[in-house]
């Protein structure tokens, strides 16, 4: 209750007036607001024709609402003259604005002897506009009264009061009763109409509530999401700069214990070479873990740059294979590559395109047991795009390069399938002690393969194993892709 | 946060004062009852139509409102007052509509389910008032509050010396009810209309402005409504709150 402000009408209230006052507040409505002006006309004409008594309503600041009255013959006699006009004026404009009193129910009386009656329309407890009923004659009228006369001296009272007795009498309980039956029709008009009216608008408070909450909610949000993206920039940054640093000294260890193994500082024996290769393999491992964590957080980061260029596939396939048979040959897996030989150009970045089959089949020689069989394949198909929109009319002018890399290993269950492209996922984690690796590979590979624009996925290789499928779209059917390899979409 | 809007409406040269009351309480409590029956118990010529915004099941959609306005007798010419009793919807998912409906209580009647089965839903809609009045930028404590232990007819509810022991244990007046039967309904009125006047009393001055003593006003309104003589004792029939 402070800041009260006292307006000219007494009322205190706050400074901001309050839309919502109007629905949860005691403000009065204005009739204007809640009735329909045209249907309340059609009602007070309908009124007029069922009693031959004029009709009009008014809001409570005076205005005319609706009209609905025929002039009798003595009030267009009366108004020729310019008295009779005043007086008529002086009249109606005192109907509607006299007090109709505790009961909302007078009757006002016209210079003529004539009368109108004024009922009071109410709404929540207060006093909405009026009912003016009339010029009517009551029913003890016979004669013109004094006031007639003394109104306009030139008026012709013998005429006047010929006119006078033609209009109708009516009987004040008769007139009660229809007053009181207009009165009710048109209260329970308003208040329908303005229940509406209040149940509108308190639906829009509610929305507007209910909205502002959710604004607030969604601003929270986003900014928690900031600071997330930010935090993950952090540790991308973080870890490229860890991987680097480790890098350094990693490759002091290497260096120098592959020195020692040569025996340039002096020959060693069985048991020191043993130690000192172990201690080069170990190196090696550890260096290829943080060469992926680094690819990673490029891939992340956004900063790994393709460097694209004309590529025949077979050549990259062909190299891929060479480097990795001796591996193969060792582990007594038979490696095979087959291929169409159709000359189809990518335009891709070969190295990183190594990289990706170099992973695909070192995995597939690993999980492969002794006897079993590596086969790459690649050849050219349509084009699928992107998705399956325009299908009918792309494919034909998107052509693909696909590579398949099938072993008769141990196979991934089609549940894991998707999963094993996540960094650090594998699928079952005792895998990692049997098999060594680091779990990044694949995501990897994911990554470069959708940077050029294509995709990589897993069927079952049957009877048993598991089938990986590349596919690279060729250079003519490519579309424009961004020439860095887009940063994971993170949120 | 809504802004708080004029608690009271008072309009000196008119001498009127409106009130508004809220009756707040969990889904199917019956407060829309409690509004049903003081319609029905107070005199035709100082209720106006009771506007009631409900769903097809009988739910309160938005909210019930009954207007009573009746003179009550002061020194000089009397004066209007203006009661505008409001229920709010007690389902949960109306949180924003008792928000707005709130807004401006001059005093809050908050009517509880008996059933010993509703405690909880009791508790949960009581802290949903607290937080929306500070919402508002009110405390609950500054805020003129009765409770009403509703459907007292009912099989499974809390027996009377469970209820005056829980009223010990507050601070508010507690009235017993059963709103279907009529009963209990004016004393909760009447007791809250008397808590929220004399808190009115208290701040706006109003013996001085109006001429009507604070000890008074209840019987003025009792009288002006069908119950004359009855005032203090209608107001009075509660159990009173234990830390008052």
């Amino acid at each position: 209750m402070k800041n009260l402000t006292t307006t000219p009408s007494g009322t205190t209230q706050h400074g901001a007036p309050d839309p919502t006052a109007a629905v949860v507040g005691d403000l009065p409505i204005a009739l204007e607001d809640v009735v329909a002006r045209d249907e309340l006309d059609e009602l007070c004409r309908s009124t007029h024709v069922l009693f031959g008594i004029g009709v009009r309503i008014y809001s409570s600041d005076g205005a005319l609402l609706a009209n609905a009255a025929s002039e009798l013959e003595i009030c267009r006699f009366v108004n020729q003259l310019s008295g009779g006009r005043t007086a008529c004026g002086n009249t109606v404009s005192a109907a509607k604005s006299v007090d109709p009193g505790e009961e909302g129910d007078v009757t006002h009386p016209c210079f003529t002897g004539l009368a109108y009656r004024i009922v009071a329309l109410e709404n929540d407890g207060r006093r909405v506009g009026r009912i003016v009923l009339g010029p009517f004659a009551p029913a003890g009228l016979r004669e013109p009264p004094e006031s007639l006369a003394q109104t306009e001296k030139r008026l012709d009272m013998v005429q006047a009061s010929e006119l006078l007795a033609t209009v109708p009498r009516v009987k004040p309980e008769a007139l009660g009763r229809i007053a009181k039956h207009l009165k009710v029709t048109l209260e329970l008009i308003i208040f329908s109409s303005h229940k509406a009216w209040v149940t509108s608008k308190l639906h829009l408070f509610s929305v507007r509530e209910s909205y502002k909450q959710l604004e607030d909610k969604t601003h929270r949000l986003e900014q928690a999401l900031a600071k997330l993206k930010e935090l993950d920039r952090l540790k991308t940054n973080f870890l490229a700069t860890i991987s680097h640093e480790l890098r350094t000294p990693l490759t002091s260890i290497i260096g120098y214990s592959e020195m020692l193994g040569e025996g340039i500082a002096g020959e060693l024996t069985a048991e020191q070479g043993e130690y000192v290769r172990t201690i080069h393999a170990k190196g090696e491992q550890l260096l290829r873990l943080i060469t992926g964590l680094l690819d990673l957080t490029k891939l992340e980061s956004g900063t790994m740059t393709l460097r694209r260029a004309p590529t025949q596939i077979d050549a990259v396939l062909g190299d891929v294979i060479s480097t990795l048979t001796p591996v193969a040959r060792k582990k007594e897996v038979e490696l095979v590559f087959e291929t169409e030989k159709v000359a189809c150009e990518l335009t891709a970045d070969a190295e990183r395109l190594r990289q990706v089959f170099i992973n695909l089949v070192d995995n597939a020689v690993k999980f492969t047991p002794k006897g079993g069989r590596v086969t790459v394949r690649s050849k050219v198909i349509e084009g699928e795009g992107e998705d399956a929109a325009g299908g009918a009319l792309l494919s034909p002018i998107l052509r693909c390069v696909q590579v398949t890399v099938a072993d008769t290993g141990i196979g991934i269950p089609a549940s894991e399938r998707a999963k094993v492209f996540d960094a650090f996922y594998q699928v079952d984690s005792s895998s990692t002690r049997e098999y060594g690796g680091t779990g990044l590979g694949l995501s990897i590979v994911k990554r470069i393969v959708e940077a050029h624009g294509g995709t990589v996925r897993i069927d079952a290789n049957d009877p048993e194993g598991t089938m990986f499928v590349v596919t690279l779209p060729a250079s003519e059917g490519r579309r424009a892709l961004p020439s860095r390899v887009p940063p994971v979409p993170s949120g | 946060m809504i802004p708080s809007i004029a608690v009271v409406q008072l309009n000196f040269a008119a001498r009127e004062v409106a009130i508004k009351l809220v009756y707040y309480g969990p889904a199917l409590s019956g407060k829309t009852t409690n509004l049903k029956s003081l319609h029905e118990l107070t005199r035709e010529g100082s209720r106006g139509r009771l506007m009631t915004l409900e769903t097809k099941d009988d739910r309160t959609l938005f909210f019930d409102m009954l207007p009573i306005v009746f003179k009550v007798e002061s020194e000089g010419s009397g004066m209007s007052l203006r009661v505008k009793v409001f229920t709010v919807p007690g389902q949960v998912v109306h949180a924003s509509t008792r928000r707005l409906v709130l807004q401006g209580a001059d005093g809050v009647a908050f009517v509880a389910d008996s059933q010993v089965n509703e405690t909880q839903n009791n508790a949960d809609s009581f802290l949903d008032l607290r937080d929306n009045l500070k919402e508002l930028g009110r405390s609950i404590r500054e805020v003129p509050l009765v409770i009403q232990f509703n459907k007292r007819d009912l099989p499974g509810v809390r027996s009377d010396a469970e209820i005056d022991d829980l009223a010990r244990r507050g601070k508010e007046p507690v009235y017993k009810a059963s709103a279907v039967h009529g009963q209990g309904v004016l004393e909760c009125f009447f007791g809250l209309l008397d808590r929220s006047w004399r808190r009115l009393e208290a701040e706006h001055d109003l013996c001085v402005k109006l001429g009507i003593a604070p000890d008074d006003f209840l019987a003025k309104a009792a009288k002006a409504l069908g119950y004359e003589g009855r005032g203090r004792a209608l107001g009075e029939a509660c159990v009173k709150g234990g830390r008052a």
